[in-house]
């Protein structure tokens, strides 16, 4: 009869205290990966809807209007829809999806989207990849600090980037170069690195054309580092991305100069090629550094003036292969 | 310590008639979220077809030419979400509303509405979409479809309707 008593107030005390419904709403603006509580793959739903888990990663992710955005490359996520090949920093250029301000996808390198940006918008498509060679924001600057680290989510992970053939690289191209990075596995063609307009060559030789998928150049550093000065305390040797002084507190740099379109600033080169400041002080009337290239490249060197590659760890991913 | 027979059935009767209650409480807690309870006294609002936006029969036909397969759509009585016009059954045993409202308004109410309740449900992902005035619902209870690809082949069929 006690027992009885017992599971009569143990039943009625479960009873009174379970929830009637689970309440946690999750909105998300597109397709996204899947965490992987869920499963593997990717979610493909287009339109906004909800789900009952938060997104695995949230540097993988923009929220807007309360819903979550993922602004990452798919493709190690099982993904098997369209994929458009961009290469660097670059505006999102998703039709389907409007935002508030300008947002930018900060992956570096070679990278896929879903999507291919819209006619109207400033992207050159060569070499295999959309370059963006409009002018940057100043939001993309000030932000750059917060959501620049969707990169360090993609370091571990090994996939197979798009071939990109940097040395035709849109000379209005304002960002990046980099032809290798942790994880990478295909990725760009690098060949012997060229001095453009706008775009300094500071690497040691990469490997000499590396095509295609199944090759790693993974390990070592990424090869070409510059996006004209504004990015003072980003330095790419080695694994993580950032290497210079803490970013907390977002950007501390000089703004961007607006119109920057001369020479790139004098002076010897620092062993890794120029990675001072800014460019010299701007010129009024918009638009980003399109001046000649930094120097005559040497003939055949295809435009390597740093010092001797830097000495890799070993460790995590193996070095340069050549 | 020892409780005479007496005591312990009024107690143990007690608390079962304690639980009862509770449990009403519970059911009218949920009658009174649920947009499908009348009020009581009221008059449920008359099920009509709105003219100029998508019907449910043209959705479903519409799914079935895509090779989805609806099943048991029927009008739902009393009409929820604040339409003029519901119908629910399932693609491919996923739970699919379909409703017709007379002006944008109340279709936005009734989107909303339509995602909390579901919410508050526990659903594992729920998409509302409209096209002209008629809202399309699917709600995934089970994970029947964590990858969206069946809702999202729904949903776009029913956007070019």
């Amino acid at each position: 009869m006690r027992r009885a008593l017992a599971v009569s107030l143990f039943a009625l005390a479960v009873a009174s205290t379970t929830p009637a419904v689970a309440t946690h709403v999750v909105r998300y603006v597109s397709k996204h990966p899947l965490p992987k509580k869920v499963g593997r793959g990717f979610c493909y739903l287009t339109v906004p809807h909800v789900h009952d888990y938060e997104p695995s990663d949230p540097r993988l992710y923009r929220q807007t209007d309360g819903q979550y955005y993922f602004v990452g490359d798919p493709a190690p996520f099982d993904y098997d829809g369209p994929r458009y090949s961009f290469y660097g920093a670059h505006p999102v250029a998703d039709v389907d999806v409007q935002f508030g301000t300008p947002t930018y996808c900060y992956l570096r390198g070679p990278h896929y989207h879903w999507y291919a940006p819209p006619p109207q918008a400033q992207f050159e498509l060569r070499g295999g990849a959309y370059w963006y060679v409009g002018t940057y924001d100043p939001v993309y600057y000030s932000e750059r600090p917060r959501f620049v680290v969707i990169n360090d989510a993609y370091t571990p992970v090994v996939y197979a980037r798009p071939v990109v053939d940097v040395r035709v690289a849109p000379p209005s191209f304002h960002g990046e170069i980099v032809a290798g990075g942790p994880g990478w596995r295909g990725g760009a063609v690098v060949g012997a690195p060229v001095v453009q307009a706008g775009i300094h060559v500071a690497v040691p030789p990469p490997p000499v054309v590396q095509v295609g998928v199944g090759i790693n150049l993974g390990g070592g550093p990424p090869a070409v580092v510059h996006d004209h000065g504004n990015h003072r305390g980003w330095d790419k040797h080695g694994r993580g991305g950032w290497r210079g002084p803490p970013p907390a507190g977002g950007w501390r740099g000089p703004p961007p100069p607006p119109a920057h379109r001369g020479p790139p600033p004098p002076g010897p080169a620092r062993g890794g090629g120029w990675r001072g400041g800014g460019p010299p002080a701007a010129a009024p009337g918009g638009g980003n550094w399109r001046g000649g290239p930094a120097a005559a490249p040497a003939p055949g060197g295809g435009g390597w003036r740093g010092g001797p590659a830097p000495q890799q760890k070993k460790s995590g991913g193996g070095g340069w292969r050549r | 310590m020892t409780m005479s027979r007496a005591a312990m059935i009024v107690l143990i009767g007690g608390g079962m008639a304690l639980s009862m209650a509770m449990a009403g409480c519970k059911k009218q807690a949920a009658d009174g979220a649920n947009p499908n309870a009348a009020a009581p006294g009221a008059t449920p609002p008359t099920a009509q077809h709105v003219d100029g936006t998508p019907h449910t029969d043209a959705a479903v036909k519409a799914w079935q030419g895509a090779g989805l397969t609806p099943e048991g759509f029927a009008p739902m009585t009393p009409v929820p979400f604040g339409a003029a016009y519901c119908e629910q059954g399932r693609v491919q045993a996923i739970d699919t509303v379909v409703c017709e409202y007379r002006d944008q308004e109340a279709l936005g109410r009734g989107k909303t509405e339509m995602l909390e309740q579901w919410g508050r449900e526990g659903a594992n992902t729920a998409v509302a979409f409209q096209t002209k005035l008629t809202l399309l619902g699917v709600l995934d209870r089970g994970r029947r479809d964590p990858n969206g690809k069946v809702m999202s082949q729904l949903v776009e069929t029913f956007r070019k309707l």
